[in-house]
C-alpha cells in the first residue's frame, strides 16, 4: 500500500490525505455498508468483488457474527452484485473458520436462492453445492438439509425451481428416514403445479438418481421418471429425454430393457418435434445400455424412423448423429437399415440436412471398410460433393482425410477438383475464407503433384482478393503450405509468384506481399531470405506510399533475428537508418522500433 | 377413402345421395391414405356428403354431426402423412358448408353437436407447432442474412385453419349454448392447448386465437384463474428461460382488457399478477414487440390503484437497460405514460432513484436517449410534480443539466438541456443561483470522495494482510513497506 503511495511522483497531497486518515479507526463493516449503499452500480460491484478483503479484516469471528448475518439482511440489490455476491460465497468458507462454520454462510444464499433472476439463482445454487460437499456430514444434516426442505416448500416457484439443484448434494448424508422423506419431495417437486419446477427437477434428475440406492432407484426414481415422461409439457417431456441415458446407465442392463427402452421408442414418436429432436440427439447413447440385441430389434427402426422424420429439425439432428450410431452397429447391419436412409437424405429437401450429414458421413468409411465404402458410400460423397449448398461441399472436403485413410483420394480427385475451384470462387467471402483453410488438409491428402497442377495458381489468385480476410488467409496458407512441402519446394512454386505481385499497382496488394514475406522467412531460413526475400523488402521502402513502407519497417524488424547480423549490418541497418528520416510519422516510429531491435542484436 | 366411408355406411335415405354428388371428381378418384373407420363415427348413419341446406330441418342436425366427425377424421395430425389434394379439397368444402350452416344462426348447439364440433376443433388446431426458421437449430450466415427478420411467416395451411377458427369463435360467441354443458368439452386442457397456440408465428392465427380467449375468458368464470394461471407460466418461461415466444402481444391485448374490468378495489392475487408476471417483462431484450399493450395493461393497474406507481416504477428501474439504447427510449416513453397517472405521493416515494437514473440518461451520448429523458420536461403534468419537489430534483439533476451545456456533442440535446435549465431558474430563481454557484466546488469533493475511497480500501487491504484490525498491528503495516521502499524514493 505504501510503496503504491511511493511510487511515482511523490504527491504531497496524497500523502498529507493518507496521513490524515490513519489516524481515523477503520471499521470494514462500515466501509462495506457504505459502499454498498453507492448509486454507482459499478462501486457496488467492486465492493462486493472485495467482499474477502474485508472479511480477513474482520477476522473470522467477526466475518460471522457481523458480516454475514449483514449480506443476508442486505441482498436487494441489482441482479449483478447479486450475483457477484453468491460467487464470493461460495468460497467463503475459509474466511469464516472453516468448514466447521461453513453453516454460517447458508442464510445468505438461501435467500438468493428465491430471487426472480435465474442467474442470481443458478449462481447461489452453485454456491451451496460448492459449500455443502465440504460440510461435515452431521452439519449437513443439521443445517443443509433443513435448507433444501424449506426451498423445496417455497411459496414461490423461484425457490423450489433451486430446491432441485440441491438434492444430490443432500441425499447421500441423511439418515434412512430422512431419505425417504427427501425421495417423497423431489417426487412431489416432479408434479409441481408449475412447469418451471418440473423443468427444474426433470433436469437435475441425472445429479440425483446416482446418489440413490439402486433399491430405490428402481422404484421410486423410475416412478418419478415415468411421470416426466407423461408430462403435457413437451418441454417437460423433452428433459426427461436427457434422463433416458443417464438413468440407462445406472441400471442393469435388463431393467434398462424394461423401463427406458419402452420409453424412448415411445419418445421417438413423440407429437413434439422438439421430443423427437432431442432423442435423435441422444440415440446412441442409448444403445449401449440396452445392449446389441435390444438395439437392433427397437433402436434401429426408431433410428430409422428418425432418419425419416417429417420434421426437417429433426432429420438434422438424426443425420448428424449417423456415423456415432453406425460405431456401434455392426457394418452388416449399418449397410442394411442405416445406409439406405443415408442415401436419401443426401437428396434431402432441405440444405441443412444434407450439410449436417456431410459433416460426419466421411467417418463412415474407416466404419464400413473398403469394399462397402467404394461400393455404396462413394456415390453419395461425389454426389454431395456436387450439392448446390456450399456448406454441405465445404463439410465433406474438411473430412476428406478419413476416406484418404480407407480408400485412398485417387477415386475422388476428379471430382474434388471442380468442387474445389467452385467453392474458391464462391460469391460469399466466408465460404471462400473456410475452403483456405482446408488447402494444407488437402495438399498433404492430396501430394504434391495434385497441388502443382491444380491448386497452386487459386492459391496465388487469393492473394490479390477482394476481402482482407481472404489474403491475410492466402499468406498463412502459403506458410503453412511451405511447412508442409519444404523450403526448396517453395523456392520454386511459390516464391517467384509472390514476389513477382509486389509490383501491383495497388498498394494494399503491396502490403499483402510484404505480409507473406513476414510469414514465410521464419519457414525458409536465413540463406533464402537474404537472397530472395530481403531484396523486395528493401526495395519496397523506397515506395511512394507511407503505409508500404512502414509495413516495410515493420518487416525488416521481424528479418533481423532470421538474418545474419552481417546482413543487417549491410543491407537492412541502412535502410531503417533512411526510414527513420521520413516525413511521415508512423514510418518513423515503425522504423524506430526496428532500429532498436538491430541496437539489441548488436548488444548481444 | 370416401368409398370406403360410404361403403360402411348403410343408407338410410338414398335420395340426398343425388348422382351429382357420387360423379363428382372428388370420389371418383381413389384415395391412398387408406383409414379404417366405423359407421359408429356416423351416429345418424346420414351421408356426410349430402347437402345440409337441402336436408329435412329435422336431420339437420344429425347430418352436421357426421359433417363433423368426417372433417376430424380427415385432420392432419390423425395421421402423419400429408393429405392428399382429393382430401383436402374434401375437407374445405366441408369446412365451409358447416360453417355457412352455423352463420344461418339456424344452428342449435345441443351436446352431441358440441362434443362433434370440438373433437372435429381439437384435431385441427392442436397440432405441434413447426420449428421456427429464426429459432432454427442450425445456424449458416447466409440462412440467417437471407431470413428477413420483419417477415412474418405464413402458414399454408392458414386457408382451412381459418374456417376453423371462425367456426370456434362462433361456437364460443353463441348465444344459443348452455354454458354448463359447454364446459364439458371447453374444458381446462382445450383452453391450455389453447394458449399454447399463441407462439404460432402466423399472425393470422394469433389474431384469430386472441379474439377467442377474449371471449372465453367472458363468458367462462371457471376457466378465469386457470387462464391467468396459464398465461403467467408463459410469460415466466419467456422471461427467465427462452426469450423467445411469438405471441406475447396477443396474450397481452387482452389481458389489457381483463385487466380493464378488474373490481374495485384489486386482490391480492392481480397485484401479485402486476408484480410477478407483468413487471418482469420489462427484462427481455425484444421488448419492442409487445411493448405497447403491456404499458396499456401496466397503466390500467395504476389507474386502479395509484399505489402502484411506486411499485411499477421501481419495476422499471430494476429492468432498466445498461447498454441497448434502443430499449432505454421506449422505458423513459412508458416511464412517462406511467408519471402521467402518478400523485404527487407516490411520486415523492420514489423520486430519489427514478431521478437519478433520469440523470444519468440526460448524460447518455446517444443524443435519442438524452433527447427522449429531457423531453420529459414538457410534459405538464411531470413538471407540476418536478415543480413541487424542486430542490430535491435539482440536487439529483443539476449536475448532469450543466455537464451537458459544458460538453454534450449534440445540438439539439444542449438546446433542450438550455430549456430545462431556464425552466429550473424560473421555476425558482434563487434556488438555481444557489446550485449554479456550487457547480465546481461539488465537482471537485466528487474527486475528492474518489481518491478518499481508493485510500480508504488501500488501507483495508492493508488490515487484511495483517490480520483482524487490530490498532497495534495497523501501525505495525505501515512501518515495514516504508523500510522497503526507502532506498527507491
Amino acid at each position: 500500500m505504501v510503496e503504491e503511495l511511493f511510487s511515482g511522483l511523490p504527491n504531497l497531497e496524497r500523502l498529507e490525505n493518507f496521513m490524515a486518515m490513519v489516524d481515523e479507526p477503520l471499521y470494514p463493516i462500515a466501509i462495506l455498508i457504505d459502499e454498498l449503499k453507492n448509486e454507482d452500480l459499478q462501486l457496488r460491484l467492486n465492493s462486493i468483488r472485495r467482499l474477502s478483503t474485508i472479511a480477513r479484516a474482520l477476522g473470522e469471528e467477526r466475518t460471522r457474527k457481523e458480516l454475514i448475518p449483514f449480506l443476508s439482511e442486505n441482498n436487494d440489490d441489482d441482479d449483478e452484485v447479486l450475483v457477484a455476491m453468491a460467487e464470493e460465497l461460495g468460497v467463503f468458507i475459509p474466511y469464516v473458520g472453516g468448514v466447521e462454520h461453513a453453516h454460517v454462510l447458508l442464510p445468505p444464499l438461501e435467500t438468493l436462492c428465491t430471487v426472480e433472476e435465474t442467474f442470481v439463482r443458478e449462481k447461489s445454487v452453485e454456491s451451496l453445492c460448492r459449500i455443502g460437499v465440504q460440510m461435515k456430514e452431521s452439519d449437513q444434516v443439521d443445517w443443509f438439509i433443513p435448507l433444501v426442505k424449506r426451498l423445496a416448500a417455497g411459496e414461490w416457484f423461484t425457490a423450489r425451481v433451486s430446491a432441485c439443484g440441491l438434492f444430490h448434494i443432500a441425499y447421500p448424508s441423511a439418515p434412512e428416514q430422512l431419505k425417504a422423506e427427501l425421495r417423497s419431495i423431489y417426487t412431489q417437486l416432479c408434479q409441481d403445479d408449475m412447469p418451471m419446477v418440473r423443468r427444474a427437477a426433470a433436469t437435475n434428475l441425472s445429479k440425483f438418481a446416482p446418489t440413490v440406492e439402486p433399491s430405490y432407484l428402481k422404484t421410486d426414481i423410475m416412478t418419478i421418471f415415468e411421470d416426466l415422461t407423461h408430462d403435457d409439457q413437451d418441454s417437460v417431456r423433452l428433459l426427461a429425454v436427457e434422463g433416458c441415458a443417464a438413468l440407462g446407465k445406472l441400471l442393469e442392463p435388463l431393467d434398462c430393457i424394461a423401463h427406458i427402452l419402452p420409453v424412448i421408442v415411445n419418445f421417438s414418436q413423440d407429437k413434439s418435434w422438439r421430443v423427437r429432436y432431442m432423442v435423435a440427439n441422444q440415440l446412441y447413447e442409448l444403445c449401449e445400455a440396452v445392449g446389441p440385441e435390444s438395439t437392433r430389434v427397437e433402436l434401429v427402426p426408431a433410428y430409422v424412423r428418425l432418419l425419416r422424420d417429417n420434421e426437417a429439425e429433426v432429420r438434422i439432428a438424426a443425420a448428424g448423429k449417423v456415423t456415432k450410431f453406425c460405431r456401434i452397429l455392426n457394418p452388416q447391419l449399418a449397410i442394411q437399415h442405416i445406409l439406405p436412409c443415408v442415401k436419401e437424405l443426401s437428396s434431402d429437401s432441405s440444405q441443412h440436412v444434407r450439410s449436417a450429414l456431410a459433416s460426419v458421413i466421411m467417418g463412415m468409411a474407416p466404419i464400413l471398410g473398403k469394399d462397402a465404402t467404394i461400393e455404396l458410400l462413394l456415390p453419395i460423397f461425389l454426389s454431395l460433393l456436387k450439392d448446390e449448398f456450399p456448406d454441405v461441399r465445404l463439410n465433406i472436403i474438411s473430412k476428406l482425410d478419413q476416406v484418404n485413410q480407407v480408400i485412398g483420394i485417387d477415386l475422388l480427385s476428379q471430382s474434388l477438383l471442380p468442387a474445389i475451384v467452385e467453392l474458391a470462387e464462391d460469391r460469399h467471402w466466408r465460404v471462400r475464407l473456410a475452403i483456405i483453410e482446408y488447402i494444407p488438409l488437402l495438399a498433404s491428402q492430396l501430394g504434391v503433384g495434385f497441388f502443382d497442377d491444380k491448386l497452386g495458381a487459386l492459391c496465388m489468385q487469393w492473394l490479390e482478393d477482394q476481402v482482407f480476410s481472404i489474403r491475410d488467409a492466402a499468406a498463412t496458407n502459403l506458410k503453412r503450405l511451405a511447412e508442409e512441402f519444404g523450403p526448396e519446394w517453395a523456392m520454386q512454386h511459390i516464391i517467384p509468384q509472390v514476389l513477382e505481385k509486389i509490383n501491383s499497382t495497388h498498394y494494399l496488394q503491396r502490403i499483402t506481399i510484404l505480409h507473406t514475406i513476414y510469414l514465410l522467412a521464419p519457414v525458409l531460413g536465413s540463406e533464402i531470405t537474404s537472397q530472395s526475400l530481403l531484396p523486395v523488402v528493401v526495395n519496397t521502402t523506397k515506395d511512394r506510399v507511407p503505409n508500404v513502407k512502414f509495413n516495410a519497417a515493420k518487416v525488416l524488424r521481424s528479418l533481423i533475428p532470421i538474418l545474419d547480423q552481417s546482413v543487417v549490418e549491410q543491407r537492412v541497418h541502412p535502410c531503417l537508418v533512411d526510414l527513420y528520416e521520413d516525413p511521415d510519422v508512423d514510418v518513423r516510429f515503425f522504423s524506430g522500433l526496428a532500429l532498436e531491435v538491430c541496437e539489441q542484436v548488436k548488444l548481444s | 377413402m370416401i368409398k370406403q366411408f360410404l361403403s360402411k355406411l348403410p343408407r338410410k335415405n338414398p335420395k340426398p345421395d343425388s348422382p351429382t354428388t357420387f360423379s363428382s371428381p372428388l370420389i371418383t378418384e381413389p384415395s391412398i391414405s387408406g383409414r379404417r373407420t366405423s359407421s359408429a363415427v356416423f351416429p345418424a348413419n346420414f351421408d356426410p356428403l349430402s347437402s345440409l341446406k337441402e336436408a329435412p330441418a329435422s336431420e339437420k342436425q344429425s347430418l352436421l354431426i357426421s359433417k363433423l366427425n368426417l372433417c376430424t377424421l380427415i385432420s392432419h395430425s390423425s395421421n402423419s402423412q400429408p393429405l392428399n389434394e382429393t382430401d383436402q379439397e374434401l375437407r374445405h368444402q366441408t369446412l365451409i358448408e358447416i360453417l355457412d350452416f352455423v352463420n344461418l344462426g339456424s344452428c342449435k348447439f345441443n351436446e352431441q353437436v358440441m362434443e362433434a364440433l370440438c373433437n372435429m376443433i381439437s384435431a385441427h388446431i392442436f397440432r405441434v407447432l413447426p420449428p421456427s426458421i429464426r429459432s432454427s437449430t442450425v445456424f449458416s450466415p447466409q440462412s440467417a442474412m437471407d431470413i428477413d427478420e420483419d417477415e412474418p411467416a405464413m402458414d399454408p395451411a392458414w386457408p382451412y385453419l381459418q374456417i376453423v377458427y371462425d367456426l370456434l369463435l362462433k361456437f364460443v360467441a353463441s348465444s344459443n349454448t348452455d354454458p354448463k354443458a359447454v364446459k364439458k368439452y371447453l374444458d381446462h386442457s382445450f383452453v391450455f392447448r389453447l394458449l399454447e397456440l399463441f407462439d404460432s408465428e402466423d399472425p393470422r392465427e394469433r389474431e384469430a386465437l386472441k379474439k377467442i380467449l377474449h371471449r372465453i375468458y367472458g363468458k367462462f368464470m371457471v376457466h378465469r384463474p386457470f387462464i391467468r394461471k396459464t398465461v403467467s407460466n408463459i410469460f415466466y418461461r419467456f422471461v427467465f428461460e427462452t426469450e423467445r415466444h411469438n405471441g406475447i402481444a396477443e396474450l397481452l391485448e387482452v389481458l389489457g382488457s381483463i385487466i380493464s374490468g378488474f373490481a374495485l378495489p384489486l386482490k391480492e392475487e392481480h397485484k401479485m399478477f402486476l408484480v410477478r408476471a407483468l413487471i418482469p417483462l420489462h427484462k427481455a431484450k425484444n421488448i419492442g414487440a409487445y411493448l405497447q399493450q403491456l404499458s396499456f395493461s401496466v397503466i390500467q393497474f395504476v389507474e386502479k390503484e395509484p399505489k402502484l406507481a411506486g411499485t411499477v416504477i421501481t419495476g422499471l428501474l430494476k429492468y432498466w437497460p445498461a447498454t441497448n439504447s434502443q430499449k432505454e427510449v421506449m422505458f423513459l416513453g412508458e416511464l412517462e405514460e406511467v408519471l402521467e397517472v402518478t400523485n404527487g405521493v407516490e411520486f415523492q416515494r420514489i423520486m430519489v432513484p427514478l431521478c437519478r437514473r433520469i440523470a444519468l440518461c440526460i448524460n447518455s451520448s446517444h443524443f435519442q436517449v438524452a433527447e427522449r429523458a429531457l423531453f420529459l420536461w414538457n410534459n405538464e403534468h411531470i413538471v407540476s410534480l418536478i415543480a413541487q419537489n424542486r430542490q430535491v430534483i435539482l440536487t439529483l439533476v443539476y449536475q448532469a443539466l450543466e455537464r451537458n451545456t459544458r460538453s454534450h456533442w449534440n445540438q439539439a440535446v444542449l438546446n433542450l438541456t438550455l430549456n430545462v435549465r431556464k425552466m429550473f431558474s424560473e421555476m425558482d430563481e434563487e434556488l438555481f443561483q444557489m446550485f449554479q454557484s456550487n457547480y465546481e466546488e461539488e465537482e471537485a469533493k466528487a474527486k475528492g470522495v474518489e481518491e478518499k475511497r481508493r485510500l480508504t480500501w488501500e488501507r483495508l487491504e492493508a488490515a487484511a494482510k495483517s490480520g483482524p484490525s487490530d490498532p497495534a498491528k495497523n501501525t505495525a503495516v505501515l512501518v515495514t513497506p516504508l523500510i522497503i521502499c526507502t532506498p527507491l524514493c
